[in-house]
């Protein structure tokens, strides 16, 4: 691999590739925190509604507008996207759990093998949003439910990766050496299975993020989740469509240009963790 | 290439004549004069257009096209005659005898007589519907043209079930398919049910009224989000506006509002929770909102005036008793001093109520001012009604945690927690006599959700229910409103938090003249249809 490209990449300023990953990451994640920070620190009841100023378009004082009760889309809007990344960080631990699980599991033997398979091919048959749906409600809905509903869908993609890792690991001569030394399944599957796919967990975790925030905003907008007078960011951009028609285009516009740009920061923080845990997959 | 020119050509005139088609049907404009096409103020009735069954009944809704009542309301309010000739109450109340129109033919070409009327109240009684006809022993006809009805006890309001229910046609009736097949003697016949979309009707030949000036109407049923998108393509004449809406101008249309005595307020449990529960579980009673002290103070400290400005911008009036629009409304006893947070603190801290850690909320004796109020998640308006209250209430020391959710699950929770509640009925046995006398909590009954119980008012209620004309009955329920420093209303016992009256408004096209409507009709707008007219007929 020469790096004497013709063709070279865009260049900000001169640093190898392996700084440009960590840079980028690094900024995404400065983002993401800083959001999530100022999150924790908003009083969510200093939202208060102020019907005299009901749907200001952007200004000033308010940089997104105010909706229908006159309360600060910005404020709403963070609180919103907030609430969405704690729903997908909860939801990411349920299904990292699961599928950590399942994937070793899968490890024990061909009958446990075939199993999480069926398992892995039960979730996916089903269309994820009604599942989605079915279990939050099935928990009560709310907060709880939605994590639930999140939590328990997303794991099919990791849990499948790592069943192939898995079943890669078991052919292994040190594995084999093991079981013949009459080590347990558990121990095998604690001391030298995982630790070699941390990686691929990583990876998969932090893939899921974006997936997790996206499937709360959807099933909160179809009104299964939380409850309108929360400012998640699925009730917001679900009320906004009632004033779609009257104009107020504001209160879709930032909500969602903010859920998309916290979706791609998190797509590329885990392209770019890939790139560095998984060299091979750097150049392609 | 010539077969791909051919293909190319054969594909274009194909596509040419279905933009052409749809451009054709979808743009049929009917420009007939005395067609018209409304929204009400209701949802599209799930059962179909039966007035025995369904949420619906008990107001006029569609019932006024399709079916005629015994009697009904003229312009100044007053019951007078519909299809009834008189009617008279024994002394001791337990019959009444009414004489029906002899030349009333249903839009079938059949006699409507004492038997359909009869037959009607019957079935009303097990029909399982909103209609409680549980005092009613049974409805005889007498002859043709004269029913009776016994009572199990003297019932001042059965006048309200005279005026309110619809007389179906006894023959071939069946309670399952009757909804999609109404036969009345209304000025309008029921010509198609598209559901989910429309109901068209056409008018009654039949009809023994005043002949309706419009042939056709037409009532839509859309999503909330859509009904000013009716007024803005004008597709339709009259469409009822939302809160969303009602800042907005349409060209060619007015917003007109309309009272309806569509109170709106909030539901507080009155009792402890000692642990009670009902047949199916659900928790009894909140040990903050059953101390008078805290719902004498938010009904003081409440600015009911700033929420009907705000929340309701202008279309609606303050509420203290739920009643306060009807005749039988005591507002000028029963109210309290309106957004008097002064006076509203006062009487938290002489009652023990203080802040002790400072954290903005009272407590005593180690509960905490906090309770939870319930509200239906796709009711704009009472969502906005539950946030300014909680609001409100925090500057007070009180705590009010909002929970947005479905009706089954407020059904489980009202009687232990606050609800965002609504009273829209004409009839004092709902309004006032379930509304405020003592019952057992019975699940899913949301009548008297928050259990008040005072038997000095029971008394007054139940003297009501035995007066025999509608004066001195109007007085008792007055009376049950505020009695020597006793009653329902804010300034007696404070059962409830009510705060506004909650007009309905409507874009109503400027050619549309609807006449006069009579007091309170907001909700059922078709009530007057037959008086509706269209001014301009070259539109």
């Amino acid at each position: 691999m020469t790096n004497k490209n013709e063709t070279k990449q865009w260049t900000l300023y001169n640093a190898n590739l392996r700084t440009k990953t960590l840079v980028i990451i690094g900024l995404s994640l400065l983002v993401l925190v800083l959001i999530f920070v100022s999150y924790l620190f908003i009083d969510t009841s200093s939202i208060t509604t102020n019907f005299a100023n009901a749907n200001q378009a952007p200004s000033l004082s308010h940089i997104f507008g105010t909706d229908w009760m006159g309360r600060d889309m910005f404020t709403r809007t963070l609180s919103g996207i907030g609430l969405s990344i704690g729903v997908g960080a909860f939801a990411s631990i349920i299904s990292t759990i699961v599928a950590i699980t399942l994937g070793l599991l899968s490890s024990f033997n061909k009958f446990f093998d075939e199993l999480v398979a069926w398992i892995i091919d039960l979730f996916n048959s089903i269309p994820h949003i009604l599942l989605i749906i079915l279990i939050s409600i099935s928990f009560g809905g709310g907060f709880y439910g939605v994590i639930m509903g999140v939590g328990l869908t997303h794991w099919t993609p990791l849990a499948r990766v790592l069943r192939a890792e898995v079943k890669k690991i078991k052919t292994t001569d040190y594995v084999k050496l093991s079981s013949q030394l009459g080590k347990s399944k558990i121990w095998i599957a604690t001391k030298h299975i995982l630790p070699l796919v941390t990686s691929q967990i990583i990876v998969g975790v932090i893939l899921m993020f974006p997936h997790a925030i996206m499937h709360e905003a959807s099933i909160t907008f179809l009104g299964f989740g939380l409850p309108p007078h929360e400012p998640a960011i699925g009730v917001i951009l679900s009320e906004s469509m009632n004033y779609l028609s009257a104009g107020y285009w504001w209160l879709a516009l930032f909500p969602g240009l903010t859920l998309l740009i916290v979706v791609l920061l998190f797509d590329l923080i885990g392209e770019n963790v890939e790139k560095l845990l998984n060299p091979e997959t750097a150049q392609t | 290439m010539n077969k791909t020119r051919k293909i190319v050509i054969v594909a274009i005139v194909v596509i040419i004549i279905i933009v052409a088609g749809a451009a054709y049907y979808g743009n049929i404009v009917d420009d007939d004069p005395t067609h018209i096409v409304v929204t009400n103020g209701q949802d599209e009735p799930d059962s179909g257009f039966n007035p025995l069954t369904g949420w619906g009944c008990g107001h006029q809704n569609f019932n006024t096209l399709i079916f005629s009542t015994l009697l009904t309301t003229d312009d100044n309010g007053n019951f007078t005659n519909d299809l009834a000739t008189g009617y008279n109450i024994s002394d001791d109340g337990l019959t009444w005898t009414v004489g029906i129109r002899d030349d009333v033919l249903f839009s079938d070409n059949t006699t409507l007589t004492a038997k359909d009327v009869a037959f009607t109240f019957n079935t009303a009684k097990t029909s399982n519907s909103e209609l409680d006809m549980s005092n009613l022993v049974e409805a005889v006809a007498v002859d043709n043209y004269t029913v009776k009805f016994h009572l199990e006890e003297p019932q001042s309001t059965f006048i309200y079930n005279l005026r309110y229910v619809g007389i179906v046609k006894a023959d071939g009736y069946d309670n399952e398919t009757f909804g999609e097949n109404p036969i009345g003697s209304g000025p309008y016949k029921l010509v198609q049910w598209d559901k989910g979309e429309q109901a068209i009707f056409e008018v009654n030949e039949n009809y023994y009224g005043e002949t309706p000036y419009f042939t056709q109407v037409t009532l839509l049923f859309p999503d909330e989000s859509s009904l000013i998108q009716l007024a803005k393509s004008g597709e339709a004449d009259v469409v009822q506006a939302t809160l969303t809406d009602v800042n907005q101008t349409v060209e060619g249309y007015t917003l007109v509002d309309m009272p309806a005595g569509r109170a709106q307020g909030i539901s507080l449990p009155n009792s402890n929770n000692t642990g009670q529960t009902t047949e199916d579980g659900n928790p009894i009673g909140n040990n903050v909102t059953a101390d008078e002290s805290i719902r004498k103070a938010l009904n003081i400290g409440i600015d009911r005036q700033t929420i009907v400005d705000s929340v309701y911008q202008g279309h609606g009036a303050v509420e203290y008793t739920g009643v306060d629009s009807r005749e039988y409304g005591n507002a000028e006893e029963g109210s309290v001093s309106d957004g008097d947070v002064a006076t509203a603190n006062q009487t938290l801290e002489e009652a023990g109520w203080v802040d002790s850690d400072g954290d903005g909320i009272r407590e005593k004796d180690g509960v905490r001012a906090s309770f939870k109020l319930y509200y239906p998640s796709d009711d704009s308006a009472r969502q906005a009604l539950a946030t300014v209250i909680s609001e409100q209430a925090k500057t007070m020391g009180i705590e009010i945690e909002l929970v947005g959710t479905d009706w089954d699950t407020i059904y489980d929770n009202m009687f232990s927690s606050a609800v965002v509640m609504q009273q829209t009925s004409a009839d004092p046995y709902r309004s006032v006599y379930q509304q405020y006398h003592s019952k057992e909590y019975t699940d899913d009954d949301y009548m008297n959700p928050n259990g008040y119980n005072n038997s000095a008012i029971d008394t007054i209620l139940e003297a009501g229910m035995t007066a025999t004309d509608q004066e001195t009955a109007n007085e008792y329920w007055k009376e049950a409103a505020y009695n020597d420093g006793e009653g329902f209303s804010p300034n007696g016992d404070a059962p409830w938090l009510w705060v506004a009256t909650y007009d309905y408004s409507y874009f109503v096209a400027d050619d549309i003249d609807m006449g006069t409507a009579a007091e309170n009709n907001g909700q059922d707008v078709l009530m007057n249809i037959v008086e509706w007219t269209r001014t301009n007929t070259t539109s």
